[in-house]
């Protein structure tokens, strides 16, 4: 499930690679950090672009904290889910580093309705640390 | 059995020279049918769709965002009539959820190999609702030549001129365009057909005017090199999507035939002044395709960026705005940060600001992206500066032979239609 990956990624936020089933089935990665802080569990779910064959984080943000949760055995109340998109090293700013707090809807069974905020990295690194 | 396979329409782009050109698409997925199929092909943008015929079972093959909502229409009426219908090609993919909805089976990812199946479920009436083959690459060697018999020729001439055909030598992308789907639709990894492949497909195409389709020729540069190679006893004048920044491939393009190239221009750097003037030097045209409405634009980027154009001499300049198609990082950032002002799949165009910029209102970005067409053109229109290139692969192609007259029995039709000239008075 989790390989290797030696992609320059800041390294603040990742540790390995999760590998999941995306959209119709198609084999997708992401680089994933978990944050254990009191009784909630930080979720760093990084963008690996190019390296990823299938469906984005972001595509797939309510499947994926479900597939999370269930994997890692996190109650859905105590998930923070964050998308990181790292500095993927371009002159255009849109790809400079961001970060997203993603909300969701819990209906019992699944996480719905994702909302994305984007937050400043201080107040990551003041979740996880 | 008969299939009808169709290519709804999609509203062009105000103000824009129309070309009809043969689709792609719809050809490639022709090859691959099962020797039974009967096929009719009906191309919606240059023919008349029927819906009370005699096919036993309707295909849907979508390209564009802008035809998915006609692709659910069509399919409404025809099972209406209690027909089947089957969706396929890159919009299906995109789209694949929604498309879902109207039709009876739709198919995703590349054909070849897969269709006798589909074909057979449908005779067994056991036609499943989704035949997914997403990421799931087909070898390489299956990719023969496209059918291109299905096509009604002499609906692709404008006043005589015959349309380029359209024609691959990969598949893939190993680049991840920011506003680009195809790494999504065709894997991320670059597959180039073999050499022999290419030119068994190139001996069928009675065409001498191509389109390469392919996202990126500059991908392999042994195999770039050896494909143009190959290409140079045919004498076909084309155009492609970028080629190798280096000049023994670019010299090697040039005697297979290049005539321009679709080049990204998204700066005003020296980068992009030199790599437009290298082609240049080997006498291969550049329409620069020119992306607006980018995070990083202001209005004077803009304003700055179409003076640059003019200065470097683009032989053709095409402006698009910044449009978040599904599956692509441009449309998990505007997602992101509630920025989509407009959900209707028709006005993903590329032409209609669909998004709330960063840097200015999208009523300025619209205004913009007019001003960019019409100072780029205000010297020499669209349709003077296409007329010069046309000039240059005339002389070309009568230099070494190639040239054929243009169609007099079409000179008065424009895809099939008409002309109605005007009168000067």
């Amino acid at each position: 499930m989790i390989k290797q990956f030696n992609k320059e990624i800041n390294s603040d936020y990742f540790d390995e690679v999760y590998e999941f089933k995306g959209l119709w089935d198609v084999t997708s990665r992401c680089g994933l950090k978990l944050v254990h802080k009191n009784d909630k569990t930080v979720v760093i779910a990084t963008e690996l672009y190019a390296e990823n064959p299938g469906t984005s984080v972001t595509n797939y943000s309510a499947q994926l904290a479900g597939i999370l949760s269930h994997h890692f055995n996190i109650a859905p109340v105590n998930l923070i889910f964050i998308v990181h998109d790292p500095e993927a090293k371009s002159k255009l700013t849109f790809m400079n580093e961001h970060f997203y707090k993603v909300d969701f809807e819990w209906d019992g069974t699944k996480f719905n309705y994702p909302k994305w905020s984007q937050i400043e990295k201080q107040i990551v690194d003041d979740l996880i640390r | 059995m008969k299939f009808k396979l169709i290519y709804p329409k999609w509203e062009k782009l105000e103000g824009q020279t129309i070309f009809n050109l043969p689709p792609h698409g719809p050809v490639v997925f022709a090859a691959a049918l099962p020797e039974y199929v009967d096929i009719e092909f009906v191309d919606e943008n240059v023919d008349t769709l029927t819906f009370d015929d005699d096919a036993d079972f309707i295909g849907i093959s979508m390209m564009l965002t802008g035809q998915i909502k006609r692709g659910w229409q069509i399919a409404d009426e025809f099972r209406k009539r209690g027909k089947k219908v089957i969706f396929g090609g890159i919009s299906t993919m995109l789209h694949a959820e929604e498309t879902m909805e109207h039709a009876d089976s739709i198919f995703l990812g590349e054909v070849e190999g897969r269709l006798e199946q589909v074909f057979s479920d449908f005779r067994n009436n056991k036609l499943q609702k989704v035949y997914n083959f997403m990421n799931q690459h087909p070898d390489i060697n299956l990719i023969g030549p496209a059918r291109r018999s299905i096509l009604k020729k002499e609906l692709y001439y404008h006043k005589g001129v015959r349309m380029v055909d359209l024609f691959h030598a990969s598949r893939g992308c190993k680049y991840n365009c920011y506003p680009c789907a195809v790494a999504y639709l065709g894997g991320k990894c670059f597959r180039p057909r073999p050499i022999d492949k290419v030119v068994e497909e190139l001996a069928t195409i009675d065409n001498n005017r191509l389109f390469i389709v392919d996202n990126s020729l500059a991908q392999d540069k042994k195999w770039e090199m050896d494909l143009f190679r190959e290409m140079i006893p045919f004498k076909k004048k084309w155009c492609s999507h970028p080629i190798e920044d280096d000049d023994e491939v670019l010299d090697l393009a040039a005697q297979a035939g290049a005539w321009f190239v679709y080049q990204a221009v998204f700066d005003t750097s020296d980068y992009i002044r030199d790599r437009v003037k290298r082609y240049h030097d080997h006498g291969i045209a550049v329409e620069g395709t020119i992306l607006l409405g980018t995070d990083d634009h202001s209005e004077d980027d803009i304003k700055r960026l179409v003076d640059f154009l003019l200065e470097i001499n683009l032989d053709l300049a095409e402006f698009t705005v910044l449009t978040p198609f599904p599956h692509t990082k441009a449309y998990d950032d505007m997602l992101r940060q509630n920025r989509i002002i407009d959900h209707d799949w028709n006005h993903y165009n590329a032409g209609k600001v669909v998004i709330q910029p960063k840097q200015m209102t999208p009523e300025k970005l619209q205004e913009l992206y007019h001003y960019a067409w019409n100072t780029f053109y205000k010297e020499e229109t669209q349709t003077e500066k296409m007329f010069k290139l046309f000039q240059q692969v005339i002389m070309k192609e009568i230099a070494d032979g190639t040239y054929t007259r243009v169609r007099e029995d079409l000179s008065r039709n424009s895809f099939g239609k008409q002309v109605i000239r005007k009168a000067n008075n």
